[in-house]
């Protein structure tokens, strides 16, 4: 598989241990907890004094992000020590190390992202597979299914707000 | 979560997705200043965009078993001429409805909610001569959608504007006023208010004047057809020489100006004008000739009635704009109603 800058976004997460995507996906399906994250991610973003020339913003979220993802995970485990082992927030926490309870939950989890990408039209479909799993660039995308560039973004961003809208209800 | 929530929660969520594509891209400088104002402008923001970069994340494993097939994969989106756009927000019903069952799903009145903005006085407003460039104004923003797909913007004043399929429209926002100029298809709009900013659509020769309030514009070949969801909102012929010739329209009123002439207004359902928000179209005991001009507007094949005789069969339902096979699975479980599927068309006649 040819490493291109598409995967960018798994790199980083890598960079971090899975945690943050552990942890976002824990808090994607609890919206309080996923609210709470995004509000002192965004806190710590507004403390930039000049944000706009970071040169590149997006990775500089995934950092601010991370660091407090991690600070969670110290938090929380801090409260594990004290609490019941039976308490379902303990539990859960364990669910999010690189266990086999947490293995099951990812696969479970790309199972049925699969499921959701083949209700997207085939279009879409090629789209997503053409880029996530070929690493083709946006124009060379767009020469295989015979699309504009623009179209080709148009049909990715349909794709990830389909997803992201089935993903959601499943917790 | 209330409708308007979920609305703008769709939306951000549809900002962040393009905003995510175009990340993998590559910014121009330009760009990134941008999106790092957007990410900073709310903590919604910020969530929505984590959300689908985890999300992103999984893709790749969950493209694995798509990768087999690829050449067969790619042939059928070459094939796919339908534009593959997704609801907005969730549908409210994906089943065909046959005539005489309960014609509103429930959830559909949830539509009528939509967070109502105080609405002040109304007036008429003649052409759109006295509008130049000044100083003030900000750039000219043009939307529009492809055929079959439905999209959502949120202007500068946060307004709302829904656009149907196969439309377009121009937004002009300078000091004193909130100009749209709608070319061609549908839009719907949810107007921020403005007291001291009037919101105006053009439509041709059509003209609705608002201050805040929601309704839906759409134009035909023949006319244009203004339906107010709430609010209050004066329509007229731009060109009429008449200011007093304006119609005052109330939420739940509807009105049809073929050139200059309006019709007298309706009393609708205005959700049944604006169930395209939620994919769907609605038909009350409507001749097939229009059920079919109306699904015309999504589908990439044509439905043509080949008997003329079916042209008045009336028709009574709620169907979703993007699922023509449904449609014409209620046809084909009509008594003596043939279809038939071409290349290029799908035929209705008389068996």
């Amino acid at each position: 598989m040819p490493e291109t800058k598409k995967t960018l976004v798994e790199r980083l997460f890598a960079e971090h241990g899975g945690s943050l995507q552990a942890f976002l996906f824990r808090r994607v399906r609890k919206h309080p907890d996923a609210a709470e994250l995004a509000q002192e991610v965004y806190v710590r973003m507004l403390r930039v004094p000049d944000i706009e020339s970071v040169r590149n913003p997006e990775a500089y979220l995934y950092t601010v992000a991370s660091n407090l993802a991690k600070e969670h995970a110290r938090h929380e485990r801090r409260d594990g020590d004290v609490v019941n082992v039976d308490d379902p927030l303990v539990q859960e926490q364990l669910a999010e190390l690189p266990s086999y309870a947490g293995q099951l939950d990812a696969q479970e989890r790309i199972k049925r992202l699969r499921e959701v990408l083949h209700q997207l039209s085939p279009k879409c479909q090629a789209a997503v597979v053409l880029q996530y799993w070929h690493g083709l660039s946006y124009e060379e995308i767009g020469l295989r299914l015979g699309v504009s560039t623009n179209m080709v973004k148009k049909y990715l961003s349909q794709a990830l707000v389909h997803c992201r809208r089935r993903m959601s209800r499943l917790g | 979560m209330s409708v308007s929530d979920e609305r703008v929660r769709n939306l951000i969520a549809q900002e962040a997705a393009d905003w995510f594509v175009a990340n993998r891209a590559g910014l121009t400088f330009k760009e990134r200043h941008t999106f790092a104002t957007w990410i900073n402008a709310s903590p919604l923001h910020v969530e929505e965009y984590l959300a689908l970069s985890a999300i992103a994340c999984d893709l790749r494993a969950a493209c694995e078993d798509s990768q087999g097939d690829l050449e067969g994969l790619v042939a059928r989106a070459r094939q796919d001429e339908v534009s593959p756009i997704q609801p907005l927000w969730q549908r409210l019903g994906e089943r065909v409805r046959g005539a005489g069952s309960n014609l509103w799903p429930a959830p559909a009145f949830a539509l009528a909610v939509f967070a109502l903005l105080s609405v002040g006085l109304m007036w008429w407003h003649r052409t759109s001569s006295e509008h130049p460039g000044g100083p003030d104004q900000i750039a000219a923003l043009h939307f529009e959608t492809a055929h079959g797909e439905q999209r959502t913007y949120r202007l500068a004043d946060h307004s709302l504007v829904h656009l149907n399929t196969d439309s377009a429209l121009t937004v002009r926002y300078d000091r004193k006023e909130r100009l749209v100029e709608l070319t061609s298809g549908e839009a719907e709009f949810a107007v921020a208010h403005e007291p001291g900013r009037p919101f105006r659509v053009v439509a041709g020769s059509v003209e609705a004047r608002v201050i805040g309030t929601e309704f839906d514009v759409r134009r035909a070949s023949d006319s244009t057809i203004v339906t107010v969801v709430e609010g209050r909102v004066a329509v007229g012929a731009s060109s009429s020489a008449n200011p007093s010739a304006f119609v005052q329209l109330a939420a739940g009123q509807q009105i049809r100006v073929a050139g200059d002439l309006p019709d007298p207004p309706l009393a609708v359902d205005p959700r049944k004008a604006t169930a395209w928000l939620h994919r769907q179209i609605v038909f009350e005991r409507e001749p097939l000739e229009r059920v079919a001009g109306e699904f015309n507007r999504y589908t990439a094949k044509p439905i043509e009635i080949t008997t003329p005789g079916l042209r008045n069969l009336e028709i009574s339902g709620v169907f979703a704009t993007d699922d023509t096979e449904a449609f014409l699975a209620f046809l084909r479980s009509l008594e003596g109603v043939r279809v038939e599927v071409t290349a290029t068309q799908i035929r209705v006649s008389q068996n």
